[in-house]
């Protein structure tokens, strides 16, 4: 039961950074000094898909809640610095891009829109950080509290919250040539390609700094698939850039979109069965089944919340079928 | 300044400034079902417009509002790491309902709402209103019920010092749930019905041309809050009973509250099992508001013939009268809340257990960050709201018909 409920909570976690990755990659490309119908285009695409993007995240928090709630507690307040850092992002995008439309002064409106880029960096950086975190461990005690935060500022976390920032920002730019009419697809198309290798360099710096970390190394149980993963990401990402060289925008964000689920499911497969490993007593690590709730809450949530996945997905799905297709001069405007 | 104090004053800036949003959200949604179910039915024009000005005020106050409910959610396993350890099989569940089942629909229903006036069947547009109603007040009462069990803990066991589920029915029917879920739901119905009032008094002072359109609003934003009001004094009343039995601390004195007192100090060694008399206080005020509107609708009568908008002078009362739902609010979760303490669950949980193991430091900066954060975006929330109520409802963004013209590039029409 518990491994039905992080397989869960693993998949809202990665449809959040899939989704919620392109929220901020759009954000993040309001600073591509454009003009200011290039970011009321931007953000017209983005549109109907801005609340429905960011509920993942408040499901998988949901999730953590309910059916991890040991977990919980350790993992948010033990990565208390990444995870504060990524809420504040998340707060100011989803303030500012509501908020950015409102003044009528245009110096108002560049305002807001700085606080949406910010934010999206916030957001990528925390995301990521916590990620990174993961997987080189924490200082954990068996009394459960956590040295101080300094276990976060290490090059490998920095190098797995950069990557992160990264991948989102190219999976902005993909999702933009999806939805923005074909004149300015084509433009968005040529960022996407050139933000690729960027993308490339980051997570091949993470990995490397990953491998060669002592931390890393012990915390991974399955370093198979630690190498692995990291492998099939650099080939999505290599499938993006060449997908967008064909125009093909739907296969490109196909692969950018796995690109952002992958390192998910690097952190719960590599660490498994543990998920917070201690870095100063073996025995304070927190299993999976250690961090679940009990099982009558497990088979209560089972009964209440499984049934109605299929209805989550599918209303989520309406919302695209919607609104599918690209922007035109006939799409509403409300950002 | 100790951990435990920062991570309570913390609680309270969020929460208080979290349902400050939520009671907009869940009064207004009501009346915007309301009014865009009275348009698809009857089919005349002010039903749209009504559902157009007021829902955009609606979303934009929803909007921000959300990212306050996030800090609220991850607060839990931030700051009180204690409370996901000992209590979070029974105390998770129904939060994790709440996000799953509510939050997410509500959210995407509006989404789609929003964005699809012209592009839905009107009967589909409606319906995804009624959605994200039938969502918020199934978010509120799985709130309720995770509150209810802090304030009451029912339906577990204590195996191995942790709490474990054994009756999910039992938190249904906890006898704190109830009148307070009736209770929250009617100071929502108060404030939103408050807030359409005010903001048409305004436009009626003003000699806002719209007078058609504010006269019907202002209608029905008193005929709610009076409706609203009684129950919500009748909920407010009715928790006396069964709240004086189960927490004889939380209102003052008598013999059980120094029993139980007595109790807890055999079983949890001394200390001090008194709530602040701050949450009394509070409460005192709170009934006083709620009995100042409750005299204040007396002017309801006025609404025939207009007398109501002829004297002019009632219309100043419903302007003036609009920050004190919103005090009275506050007022009311802090008697609920600070009443609770020394306990993160009544009785069974002290806070000191509950809070996480972090330093001062890192529990202020994320006090001083998330206050200024939130404390900022319910001051531009009422900015904005204030500036789009006194624009007036000739041509809200929401719900525009889309420009006939096909150019590429859309326009922004939202200024």
């Amino acid at each position: 039961m518990e491994l039905v409920w992080y397989a869960l909570f693993g998949l809202f976690l990665a449809t959040y950074l899939v989704l919620g990755g392109y929220d901020y990659g759009v954000g993040l490309l309001l600073a591509r000094g454009a003009t200011e119908e290039r970011r009321r285009a931007a953000l017209t695409a983005l549109g109907p898909f801005f609340l429905g993007n960011e509920v993942w995240l408040v499901a998988a928090a949901g999730t953590l809640l309910g059916a991890f709630p040991t977990l919980e507690g350790e993992l948010l307040s033990g990565f208390y610095p990444a995870v504060f850092g990524a809420l504040a992002g998340v707060v100011l995008v989803t303030a500012g891009v509501q908020l950015r439309s409102r003044p009528r002064a245009g110096s108002a409106r560049t305002g807001w829109d700085r606080v949406v880029v910010a934010g999206s960096v916030l957001a990528a950086l925390g995301w990521g950080a916590l990620l990174g975190g993961l997987l080189q461990g924490l200082p954990l005690h068996a009394d459960r509290h956590v040295d101080g935060v300094g276990h976060l500022f290490t090059p490998f976390v920095a190098a797995v919250a950069l990557a992160m920032l990264a991948l989102v920002a190219v999976q902005g730019a993909t999702f933009l040539t999806l939805r923005l009419p074909a004149a300015g697809a084509a433009s968005l198309g040529r960022v996407a390609r050139r933000l690729v290798p960027v993308a490339l360099a980051a997570v091949a710096v993470a990995t490397v700094l990953g491998l060669l970390s002592d931390r890393v190394r012990a915390a991974v149980a399955r370093p198979a698939v630690a190498v692995l993963l990291p492998l099939l990401l650099v080939a999505a990402l290599l499938m993006a850039r060449a997908a967008l060289g064909r125009a093909r925008s739907g296969v490109a964000f196909t692969a950018t979109s796995a690109a952002l689920a992958l390192p998910v499911v690097l952190v719960g497969v590599a660490l498994w069965p543990r998920v917070l490993v201690s870095t100063v007593d073996p025995t304070a690590s927190l299993t999976v089944a250690d961090g679940a709730a009990s099982g009558p809450t497990l088979s209560l949530l089972g009964w209440l919340v499984l049934p109605l996945v299929p209805a989550l997905l599918g209303f989520q799905a309406m919302c695209w079928w919607v609104f599918r297709g690209r922007t035109d001069g006939r799409a509403p405007v409300y950002w | 300044m100790d951990t435990l104090f920062l991570a309570r004053l913390q609680f309270a800036a969020t929460t208080s400034i979290h349902f400050l949003f939520v009671a907009v959200t869940l009064g207004l949604v009501t009346l915007l079902v309301g009014v865009q179910t009275a348009g698809f039915i009857t089919g005349k024009p002010v039903y749209e417009r009504l559902t157009r000005f007021w829902g955009q005020l609606y979303v934009i106050n929803y909007v921000l509002g959300i990212a306050t409910g996030l800090v609220m959610e991850f607060q839990f396993g931030l700051n009180w790491s204690g409370l996901s350890r000992y209590v979070g099989n029974v105390f998770g569940a129904p939060l994790a309902v709440e996000t799953l089942l509510a939050f997410v629909l509500e959210s995407t229903f509006l989404g789609m709402w929003i964005f699809g006036w012209h592009q839905l069947r009107k009967g589909v547009h409606l319906a995804l209103l009624w959605g994200v109603a039938l969502t918020a007040y199934a978010s509120a009462f799985w709130v309720m019920v995770g509150n209810a069990w802090l304030q009451h803990p029912v339906g577990y066991e204590i195996r191995d010092g942790v709490a474990h589920l054994t009756d999910f029915g039992a938190m249904l029917t906890n006898p704190t749930l109830g009148f307070a879920f009736g209770h929250v739901i009617a100071a929502s119905l108060v404030t939103g019905g408050m807030l359409m009032a005010a903001v048409s008094a305004y436009h009626l002072i003003r000699r806002t041309p719209d007078f058609a359109f504010f006269r019907k609003s202002l209608r029905i934003g008193l005929l709610t809050t009076a409706v609203a009001v009684v129950l919500l004094i009748g909920f407010g009343f009715a928790q006396f009973g069964p709240t004086g039995e189960l927490q004889p601390t939380k209102f003052g004195g008598g013999p059980d509250r120094d029993a139980l007192v007595a109790e807890w100090t055999a079983k949890f060694g001394p200390g001090d099992y008194v709530p602040p008399t701050l949450s009394n206080v509070g409460l005192g005020f709170m009934i006083l508001i709620g009995m100042g509107l409750f005299f204040g609708l007396l002017i309801v009568p006025l609404l025939w013939r207009d007398w109501l908008i002829r004297l002019r002078f009632p219309l100043w009362l419903v302007l003036l009268a609009l920050p004190f739902p919103f005090v009275a609010v506050i007022l009311g979760w802090i008697a609920r809340e600070v009443g609770r303490q020394p306990w993160a669950v009544y009785g069974l949980l002290p806070v000191e257990k509950a809070v996480s193991p972090v330093g001062a430091g890192l529990m202020l900066t994320s006090l001083i960050g998330f206050t200024l954060l939130l404390g900022t975006l319910a001051v531009t929330n009422w900015v904005l709201l204030a500036r789009h109520a006194a624009r007036g409802a000739h041509d809200p963004a929401l719900g525009r018909p889309p420009a006939p013209d096909t150019d590429t590039r859309p326009q922004p029409v939202f200024a």
